[in-house]
This record gives structure tokens, C-alpha cells and sequence, in this order.
């Protein structure tokens, strides 16, 4: 479903675009009521069974996008409740930060394997003959599945001739690679909230709109209203987001337009941290005092790695994410600003939110929220004349945003600076995927290995916060790593400076 | 062989309704020339902000030899191509 725009995508970006423009425009905050009612008009459902529950769902994404928490169901509340305490310029949103609206899920059955209509009951019928729970029989000439004893194997499914067995998760429950949703009293997804590292792929892949994050964008926007600094850090993987005519230079120019006093490109934390964990890597893991060095950009990666691998978790990298390591570059020039990181990613919020991370970042949004801002302020790429040059960091850095990239970078990092030291790279996208690359490691088969972790399939251009389909992104991307004039991070001037 | 022109808009407001996808649905129906028995080279070109004079809600908008579409979705774009490019 990723890459394909449907009516899903389009109820969650009018949302963030009606959220955006109701902060610009400093209506009262009474006005939300009505929001419901201009994003699904008229007396049809368009959507759903009834325009009413479409609304209602509306109504639960628009509080989301204020940082409000949802509404109970079972009692009277006013969309609006709680909205006065939220129009603030700082910080809002209380965790969760991932939500299921339990009345827009569909409580889609769980790990299933059925028998379609193609099945033809053919002589052969080898569904039953591969069964080991003997749960696959003909009856009236159809296969049939006793669900009770069927394990999930698939084998049943690998072997029909016909196609006619099909073997289906939820696709909240297939998105998430640490098993976190669970089912609720009525079959309904529910989030288990001490496995949930927030990557946001659920949110992306349910098919009903029923699940959705907090935003900041209205204290954002508040915080720029209000006439405080605001600067701007934007993700390596921003390049081609917003459309062919948003050139990176004018992506910057963009932001400057909506009242950032600067913006600046996370690649540069990016090369820093290249440089740091090289350095980690040969005086740690080159000469084995250390096990390996897990890359820690991807904070869905290194907190599921940490959490479920306690015994290696000092394996994974310390070094300052590049959001952070950006940040702090950008609060020792201007002391007095607020920074919001502009990122594709669901668990970027969470991690802005950490102790050691709160007084660094002020707000994290997503591309697609961003999206939203340009659209309420009616900014227009093709209106910019030519604008100046982005050249603050190098093509390694540029090259965090797709899988491998990290790896790539970190490891011509050791080799610019430590060219004798041989080593190892294992990578991994998806969480599924990271946790059997932590499980190998864990049992010390990944010694002396750079380890990268990605969780999202695709690397940060694949994160729930995304506009433009993976694989152009990552063409994008290619793009303007290859525009860089500098290319290895060693080269990046700040990375002398902030020795 | 004909030639079809086809623009995408690429303003914003387009982009943010689909206008990106959109374009990616076109460039798909090349991929299937042969089962599509395509016989005119498409030209699609998503390079400049056309949907400037219409209505708020018109995004996004599509171009198809002049023949403006507005609220155009990927079914109703591919569609109208397919019609016009079929050898008869």
C-alpha cells in the first residue's frame, strides 16, 4: 500500500493541512468543532458505513495533530476539550505518541490461513497430504481448515496449485517487527506500549485509517507566531518530498518563507557521528575490547536493541544521533533558539522527548506534517526564483537516509582514518529483520562488526512520515549525495571544529 | 507515431492530494505497452504550477491534450490515457 496515494493519505494529510491553517489563521480554538465538517462535507458517507463515525474519526485524528489525547467513547466530550491548554509554543503531547482509534479499527482477524473460492477440490488435493497438524480435509469437495488446529505454517498455502489458500496478517500486526499489537476485549488492535518503539510503520499500513501519531505542529507554529527563533535542522532524507519542483535549495528557501530563521541539514550530525563511531570502532571494537559497534542513528533500532538484548546493550553506539548532534552545533551559534528537527519519522518525537535530548530539540515534525504548513501558507516552489546553495554537509552524510548508508559512511570513516584496520559490516532493515541481526549478535556470532539497524524497510526515506514513494526517494537522494562537493565525512570542516 | 501530451500539475496543493502518484501511475502504463496494445508515445511532463485558475478544490489537476481533469485520480487518469492511445 506504500506509494500509493489512497483516500487514507489524503484524510491524514487535510488533517495536518485544516491543524496547520488553524494556527496560522488564529481562529478560536472553538472553530476545531467544525473541522470534522469541512474535511468530510455533505449528508453521504463517503468513506465508511456512516458519515457520522467518519466524523467522529475525523475528530479523534484532529486531536491527535494537536497533541490532545483521544477521547474516551463512552462519555460526552466536545472535540474541543482540553484544546486551550495545547496553544502553546513548547511542547504538548503527552506518550503514547502511537494511538489506535479503537471505533475506526476494523478488528481484522489475526494471523489467518484460509481456503478461497479458487479452491477447485482437485484429485490431487496435496493441502492435506502436507498438513503436520493433520487440520486440512475435503469436505464436499473442498479443502477446509480446522482453525483450531492450524499452526500458520503455510505450507498448505506453498503447495496448492491453484493459489486458492492464502495465508494473511493484520497489516498493523505484519508492519511491526517487535509484536507490540495485540487485540482488545472486541478484536480490536491494541498497542502494547512497553514493546512499541514508536517507528510509525503500523500507522502507515492500516488499510482503515484507524491508527495515528501525535503531532507538534501547532505549538510549532504557535512558538513561530509568538516571535520566538525558530530554526529549522531537515532530515537527510527530505530530497524530493515535495515534489519535482521543490529543489533541495528550495525546500531551505521554503522554510525561511515560513518564518525559520535558518535551516540547516542534519547531514552534518550526520558526519560528525560518522567520525565518532569510527573512532569508537578502532579503539573499541578493533582491538576487541568490545563485541561489536551497533549504529545508534535509527532510535527504533537502538532502543529495541537495548531493550531486548540487555546483555549486549553497550554494543550499541553512544554517539549523538545526528538530530541531536545537529541540534547541539546549531544551539552553541544561536543560543537562544528553539530548533525543530523536520524529519520522516514516527520515533524521532519520542526521542526528543528523553531527558538527555529535551533541552536540544524543541519540536520534531514530520515531512508530511511540513507538507501541510506549506499548503496552509500557500507556498509555492515554482514561485521561487533560483535560490542559494545547500552546502553544509557531505555526500556521506547525505547518504544516511537510505538503508546501507549509515554502514557506508562509518566504514570509510575507519578507512579514511584508520586504513590498516580490516573489519565486517552486517545491516538489517526493518525490525523483524534488526532482531534476528541482534539474536546472531547476542550469541557472539557478529563479533568485530559494524553493525547498521534500520527500521524502517528502506531505510529513514521509507518512514511513516513520508510523501514521495520509496524508490523515487531514493533515487533522490542518490541525486543530491552525488551534488555534494565534499564526500567523505572526514572532510566536513565542523568535524575539526568540534573536537 | 502519435504523440499524447499529458501535464501534471505540480503545485503544492497537487502534490499533497496525490499529484505525485499520479505521475507515477502514468509512467507505469509504459510498462505495459504490450498488453495495453499502446500505439502513441505519452508525454507527460509534471514541470509547472497549471491548476492556477481554478476552483479551491480542483486539486489535483491533470492535463490530457488539452483536456483539463480536475480532482484527477490515478482510475480516472490511466483510464482516459489508455482510451486515447488504443489502436483501434
Amino acid at each position: 500500500m506504500r506509494g500509493v496515494y489512497t483516500p487514507v493519505t489524503k484524510l491524514r494529510r487535510q488533517v495536518f493541512t485544516e491543524i496547520a491553517k488553524l494556527a496560522y489563521e488564529e481562529k478560536d480554538l472553538s472553530y476545531i468543532e467544525q473541522l470534522p465538517y469541512k474535511i468530510i462535507p455533505g449528508e453521504v458517507a463517503k468513506y465508511r458505513d456512516s458519515i457520522f463515525k467518519e466524523r467522529a474519526i475525523v475528530g479523534e485524528r484532529l486531536r491527535l495533530a494537536m497533541g490532545l489525547p483521544l477521547r474516551p467513547v463512552g462519555e460526552h466530550q466536545p472535540v474541543a476539550n482540553g484544546v486551550e491548554d495545547c496553544a502553546k509554543p513548547e511542547i504538548f503531547y503527552q506518550p503514547p505518541l502511537v494511538n489506535v482509534i479503537p471505533f475506526a479499527c476494523n478488528a481484522c482477524p489475526t494471523n489467518t490461513v484460509e481456503v478461497t473460492n479458487n479452491c477447485r477440490g482437485c484429485l490431487a488435493h496435496p493441502c492435506t497430504n502436507v498438513c503436520p497438524m493433520k487440520a486440512v480435509s475435503i469436505v464436499n469437495g473442498r479443502s477446509v481448515i480446522d482453525q483450531e488446529k492450524c499452526v500458520k505454517c503455510g505450507r498448505c498455502v506453498e503447495v496448492c496449485p491453484y493459489s486458492a489458500i492464502v495465508k494473511y496478517d493484520r497489516p498493523c500486526a505484519a508492519a511491526c517487527g517487535v509484536d507490540a499489537i495485540g487485540s482488545d476485549e472486541l478484536g480490536r488492535a491494541k498497542i502494547d506500549y512497553d514493546k512499541c518503539v514508536s517507528c510509525g510503520q503500523c500507522l502507515a499500513s492500516c488499510p482503515f485509517a484507524a491508527i495515528a501519531d501525535k503531532s507538534e505542529i501547532f505549538q510549532l507554529i504557535t512558538a513561530i507566531k509568538h516571535g520566538h527563533k525558530v530554526i529549522a535542522e531537515v532530515a537527510p532524507a527530505f530530497v524530493g518530498q515535495f515534489g519535482p519542483l521543490a529543489t533541495p535549495e528550495k525546500v531551505f528557501e521554503g522554510l525561511r518563507q515560513l518564518g525559520f530563521a535558518d535551516v540547516y541539514e542534519v547531514a552534518v550530525g550526520a558526519d560528525l557521528g560518522a567520525v565518532e563511531e569510527a573512532h569508537h570502532f578502532a579503539h573499541k571494537v578493533a582491538t576487541g575490547e568490545q563485541q561489536f559497534l551497533a549504529t545508534s542513528c535509527c532510535p527504533s533500532w537502538s532502543v529495541m536493541a537495548k531493550t531486548l538484548f540487555p546483555k549486549v546493550a553497550d554494543c550499541v553506539s553512544d554517539a549523538l544521533t545526528p538530530m541531536v548532534a545537529t541540534a547541539r552545533i546549531i544551539k552553541k551559534e544561536h543560543p537562544d533558539a528553539k530548533i525543530v528537527f523536520i524529519g520522516p519519522c514516527a520515533a524521532k518525537k519520542l526521542e526528543a522527548q528523553r531527558r538527555t535530548v529535551k533541552s536540544d530539540v524543541d519540536f520534531v515534525i514530520t515531512f508530511e506534517e511540513l507538507m501541510g504548513m506549506f499548503v496552509a501558507k500557500d507556498i509555492e516552489f515554482g514561485d521561487m526564483e533560483q535560490a542559494e546553495p545547500v552546502e553544509q554537509a557531505t555526500a556521506a552524510g547525505r547518504g544516511y537516509a537510505v538503508s546501507g548508508g549509515v554502514a557506508d559512511a562509518i566504514a570509510q570513516a575507519v578507512h579514511d582514518l584508520y586504513p590498516d584496520i580490516d573489519f565486517k559490516v552486517d545491516r538489517a532493515e526493518g525490525l523483524r529483520e534488526c532482531r534476528k541481526m541482534m539474536t546472531m549478535a547476542n550469541a557472539g556470532k557478529r563479533n568485530g562488526y559494524l553493525l547498521e539497524g534500520m527500521a524502517c524497510p528502506g531505510g529513514c526515506v521509507a518512514g511513516a512520515g513520508t510523501i514521495l514513494p520509496i524508490k523515487k526517494a531514493q533515487t533522490s537522494v542518490k541525486q543530491f549525495k552525488d551534488q555534494s562537493k565534499l564526500q567523505q565525512a572526514v572532510e566536513n570542516p565542523l568535524v575539526e571544529n568540534n573536537k | 507515431m502519435k504523440r499524447l501530451q499529458v501535464q501534471v500539475c505540480a503545485c503544492n496543493k497537487c502534490i499533497m492530494m496525490g499529484a505525485m502518484e499520479i505521475m507515477d501511475s502514468i509512467e507505469s502504463l509504459k510498462k505495459l505497452k504490450v498488453q495495453l496494445r499502446l500505439q502513441t508515445q505519452i508525454d507527460v511532463a509534471m514541470d509547472k504550477k497549471i491548476c492556477g485558475c481554478l476552483s479551491d478544490d480542483a486539486s489535483p489537476v491533470v492535463v490530457i491534450n488539452e483536456e483539463v481533469i480536475e480532482r484527477a485520480t490515478p482510475e480516472i487518469v490511466m483510464e482516459k490515457i489508455v482510451k486515447l492511445t488504443q489502436r483501434k
